[in-house]
């Protein structure tokens, strides 16, 4: 014990160009990120009136017994996973397929081009982009419903209409990101070996087959991190919500880090803090067990 | 039927529609946005889906010469300096950190930032800039550009890019410069940094371009508009005293467009940078 | 370090780094006070025409004032007085002052300060101003909230301003199947409402339920719930329907806040609509609608109601307890009550607490001079979030309630009316218990 504390200023003088190295990097970790998160957990057990004055007053688990009291914040919880649950399974499987379509034989010329315009969107600021978005689903004139006028099919209810709004807001979403998950299947798939596919073919297996144990095993490694990414990027959507529906209509969209959000802007810290907690937990959960099931069916 | 090695001309028609219809269903809104900032409010709401201006209304230049009483230029500088300086200030601290992290895992405390750094970068988002307001107040930054640099200075991606690249690094390399008498320091200036130039450009591409699009930090950061970027002035467009649709869609043209030209100039790289910064995940 | 040294330090320092390129050496750093609004462009030209006045006054005294959109503005000033960054002032309507002073509890108390001569301001206004027991507003912009129409729109189809819902109704439907715009295509609508959020629903209601001569939307200061009294119920079913059964807004009203409402107003798109006394100066421009538009008393829904333009709140001005400089505060905020801001106030934001000067000297419109000089009977709106501290949240469930019946409408009104009715008398009941 007191050999390991003598040994520290040691340590500390011969590695100290690796720690002055690591310094800023790790002042900004604590200051801009765990500081923080420990602040907010803090909170979150303290009463919402007195949370920023210098002697908040604890309330144990008041703000979580409360909050999971409220009906709205339980639907609340309960649209953002099925949103979730969506959003990745929609998102995944259209870049899977467009991937295989760009990475296939079939498009030479052009193809550049195409996987630009998909990755477009990801760097669009998204403000902007789900400021347009809100536009074509304008019940009136956007573009969507004239598009399907001139069809001559019924209007979509986009985001007016609690039934159709959350679709609607997975499609402006998909827009958003999906082209950074294709392009992960894409810079991966070159990488897939030809051989593999070739001996099943000589074997007779059909495409579909050779799509499901040739192509699919090959690419799990690349499915679960987009999984993995989806999951987190979607359990925290935000802006859209705040562009284009601000929680509705009826509650449909009050997702919960825009619920959350709402209540920090009515100086409801407490709740507020309570809410990211929850999620916090939620994600961390979900990360770390999509994970370890990636991990355990690995054929490796 | 389409023999083998010569795909039928039919399944390659088919396969080019889907690639040109998903293209220009995702090329649309960015050019919708473009056309709409050089028509007047009133001709985009009669004929919506026009995908050129009847004539190009410039009455767009002088209207958003300011956004709720401060000048355009404002934002952008604001834009231009906020975005580069947290750019500047991410690529430096977080290459140096990965670096260290990563030729001595074992030093008391490195494991413990790394899990830090991993369970950060896990918290929602937009639920951890609640508490950096308190945290930036607890400063003394409040409503300063200073606030909102520091904290834009942190993310996830750079950090994995850094990682990831000097994971690969060859060993031998650092070993046989340390041998031949170099110090740590050297090794870093004359082994490390020549080869690591391409990923510091690509990781600053990258930053840059995520750093342009925030808005949400900058929002709870600043204490006036006075701080604000492209993308956070344009959500104060909605405000009680109406909404007018070029006035919208001329900032939207102005944040989206140079980020759309530095992607079209670096393309390849910034794909490439993004992706594999996941694929480490 | 308090907040005030630290902000002028860092004022000073960055004063200091723009003004040595310059090459100027200022002896004492001017006091710059701060304002938080949210009236946008006409606001910000106001209090810069207000500070030029001031300097007159105090010439060692700048103010700069900063328009947030409204839900910004909350978080910001909440936010701001909880951690003591207060700005210098605020400014908007009181029942927004009262929300910032239950969740902070530092708005000043200025019953001390209010000047002697201000006795243009009637016991209503100062009502207003007051919450529990506290001064916490002066004052300074009555807001008027008018009925209108589209002029041309009313005369190409033959008809003339509507009087009672009857011929809302009426003309609504014509707006929206006759073309008025003459474009050829079915793009228009009856009437612009909002229902995105409580405030934006109810408020509409609160509209129709004052301006046809009812003294409450939801609930009497004693607590008593009037949404099922007969013509309570009337203004509640017909103002529903006007989203679903008569199909007289635009589908997407449901996501409108005020922001998408204006632009259906701006854009041409709705014949009726609300009209603002603080609308007014913008919508009279060329660009927007030329003054193409007709203000009147909200519609009559039963023969022999007093119909009337409602005064919707009163705009005022407050003082954080934690403000950098209260003094200084105080010494502003009571000049917004003088006879030069109170004309620029008329003259950019279209309203005012003071009549008792030259109304020429702005030079007003038609239609600004009906607020400005009000001819049509004016009907106060009750307040009742300075007499019911626990209204914001009855008002948020009830907006719940009316939302979801606008998603699935029930099939029989009245049925739905008077079951809310006993529901929200039960949570009232409960509310002021606890």
């Amino acid at each position: 014990m007191g050999a390991a504390v003598a040994a520290w200023p040691a340590l500390l003088r011969r590695e100290r160009l690796f720690y002055a190295l690591v310094l800023p990097f790790a002042a900004l970790v604590l200051v801009f990120g765990l500081w923080p998160i420990v602040q907010s957990i803090q909170v979150a057990f303290t009463d919402s009136y007195t949370a920023l004055s210098p002697e908040p007053v604890w309330v144990g688990l008041a703000n979580f017994e409360r909050v999971l009291a409220d009906p709205y914040f339980r639907a609340s919880l309960g649209r953002t996973l099925l949103y979730t649950a969506i959003s990745v399974a929609v998102n995944i499987a259209f870049a899977l397929a467009y991937a295989l379509l760009l990475g296939g034989t079939l498009i030479g010329r052009g193809n550049g081009l195409f996987r630009l315009a998909v990755f477009l969107p990801v760097i669009a600021p998204d403000v902007a982009g789900f400021i347009v978005w809100k536009w074509m689903y304008n019940q009136s004139f956007g573009a969507v419903n004239t598009l399907l006028a001139s069809l001559g099919l019924p209007p979509f209810g986009g985001i007016a209409d609690p039934a159709t709004v959350l679709p609607a807001l997975v499609v402006a979403e998909l827009w958003k990101h999906v082209g950074f998950y294709t392009i992960v299947f894409l810079t991966n798939m070159t990488l897939l070996d030809p051989a593999l596919d070739e001996a099943a073919r000589i074997d007779g297996a059909g495409r579909w087959q050779r799509f499901r144990h040739v192509v699919l095993p090959q690419l799990r490694p690349e499915i679960l991190v987009n999984t993995v990414y989806a999951v987190i990027q979607f359990l925290k959507t935000f802006t859209v919500v705040v562009v284009m529906t601000k929680g509705g209509p009826n509650f449909q969209t009050n997702f919960v880090s825009y619920y959350a959000y709402q209540k920090f802007d009515e100086a409801l810290y407490g709740e507020a803090a309570a809410m990211a907690t929850v999620l916090f937990a939620i994600v961390i959960v979900l990360a770390y067990g999509l994970y370890a099931w990636g991990e355990r069916g690995a054929p490796r | 039927m389409s023999g083998p090695g010569r795909p039928g001309a039919l399944a390659r028609g088919l396969a080019y529609a889907i690639a040109l219809l998903v293209s220009a269903a995702f090329l649309y809104p960015c050019w919708w946005m473009l056309v709409s900032a050089f028509r007047d409010t009133q001709s985009i709401l009669t004929d919506p889906l026009r995908l050129w201006p009847e004539r190009l209304d410039l009455a767009v230049l002088t209207k958003i010469r300011t956004i709720g009483g401060t000048d355009l230029s404002v934002f952008v500088l604001n834009s231009l300096w906020i975005t580069g300086v947290s750019t500047a200030i991410a690529v430096v601290v977080t290459a140096l950190g990965a670096y260290a992290l990563l030729r001595r895992p074992g030093l008391p405390g490195f494991r413990l930032l790394r899990f830090g750094f991993l369970l950060t970068i896990m918290y929602p988002y937009m639920l951890l800039v609640i508490p950096v307001y308190i945290v930036i107040w607890q400063l003394g930054l409040l409503g300063t550009r200073t606030g909102i640099i520091l904290f834009l200075s942190l993310g996830p991606i750079q950090f994995l890019l850094f990682d990831q690249f000097f994971r690969v690094l060859p060993k031998e390399m650092i070993e046989a410069a340390l041998i031949d008498g170099c110090s740590e320091l050297q090794v870093l200036a004359r082994i490390v940094l020549p080869v690591a130039w391409p990923t510091v450009g690509t990781v600053t591409l990258v930053t840059f371009l995520l750093n342009w699009s925030q808005w949400f930090p900058v929002l709870v950061i600043s204490r006036s508009p006075a701080t604000y970027t492209l993308p956070t002035a344009l959500l104060m467009l909605n405000s009680e005293l109406g909404v007018d649709f070029q006035g919208i869609m001329a900032p939207a043209t102005l944040t989206t467009l140079p980020v759309v030209v530095v992607f079209l100039l670096t393309q390849r790289r910034v794909m490439t940078g993004m992706v594999a910064g996941a694929v480490k995940g | 370090m308090d907040g005030r040294a630290m902000r002028l330090s860092r004022r000073f320092a960055l004063g200091a780094a723009l003004t040595v390129g310059v090459g100027f050496a200022g002896a004492v750093p001017a006091a710059e006070l701060v304002i938080w609004h949210d009236l946008g462009d006409n606001g910000v030209n106001w209090f810069k025409e207000v500070a030029e006045h001031y300097r007159k006054v105090d010439p060692s005294v700048s103010i700069t004032s900063v328009s947030f959109p409204t839900d910004q503005w909350f978080g910001k000033v909440i936010a701001a007085l909880n951690t003591n960054t207060a700005p210098d002032l605020i400014f908007n309507n009181y029942e927004r002052v009262i929300r910032i002073q239950t969740q902070t509890g530092k708005v000043m108390d200025l019953k001390a300060e209010l000047p002697k001569e201000a006795g243009f301001l009637g016991p209503q206004d100062l009502q207003m101003a007051t919450y529990k027991e506290r001064m916490i507003i002066f004052p300074v912009q009555r807001v008027q909230m008018a009925f209108g129409a589209r002029k041309s729109w009313l005369e190409k189809l033959g008809e003339p301003f509507p009087a009672t819902w009857t011929d809302v109704l009426r003309v609504a439907a014509k707006f929206r199947d006759g073309d008025p715009d003459g474009n050829g295509k079915a793009d228009t609508f009856g009437l612009a409402l909002q229902a995105a959020k409580p405030r934006d629903l109810i408020h509409m209601l609160d509209l129709f339920t004052f301006g046809s001569g009812l003294s409450h939307t939801l609930v009497d200061p004693s607590g008593k719930v009037t949404l099922g009294e007969p013509c309570h119920k009337t203004v509640l079913v017909e103002f529903l329907k006007a989203f679903t059964d008569y199909g007289l807004v635009a589908p997407d009203t449901v996501n409108h806040s005020f922001g998408e409402m204006y632009q259906v107003i701006e854009g041409k798109r709705a014949g009726m609509f609300r009209v603002g006394d603080w609308n007014v100066r913008k919508w009279d421009t060329p660009e927007v609608l030329g003054g193409d538009f007709v203000i009147g008393t909200w519609p009559a829904f039963a023969p022999g109601d007093q119909t009337a333009v409602v005064i919707g709140g009163m705009r005022g001005v407050a003082v954080p307890e934690n403000a950098p400089d209260r003094a200084r505060s105080l010494a502003v905020a009571k000049f917004l009550l003088g006879p030069e801001a109170q004309k620029a106030s008329l003259k950019y934001v279209g309203a005012s607490v003071r009549s008792d000067f030259d109304m020429s000297d702005p030079g007003l419109s038609e239609r600004r001079l009906q607020f400005a000089k009000p001819r049509h009977a004016l009907e106060a709106y009750d307040f009742p979030e300075s007499i019911h501290p626990w209204y914001p949240e009855v008002e948020a469930e009830l907006h719940k309630r009316l939302l979801a019946a606008i998603a699935a409408p029930p099939e029989d009104w009245g049925a739905f009316v008077d079951q809310l009715a006993v529901e929200m008398q039960a949570l009232v009941d409960a509310k002021r218990k606890a």
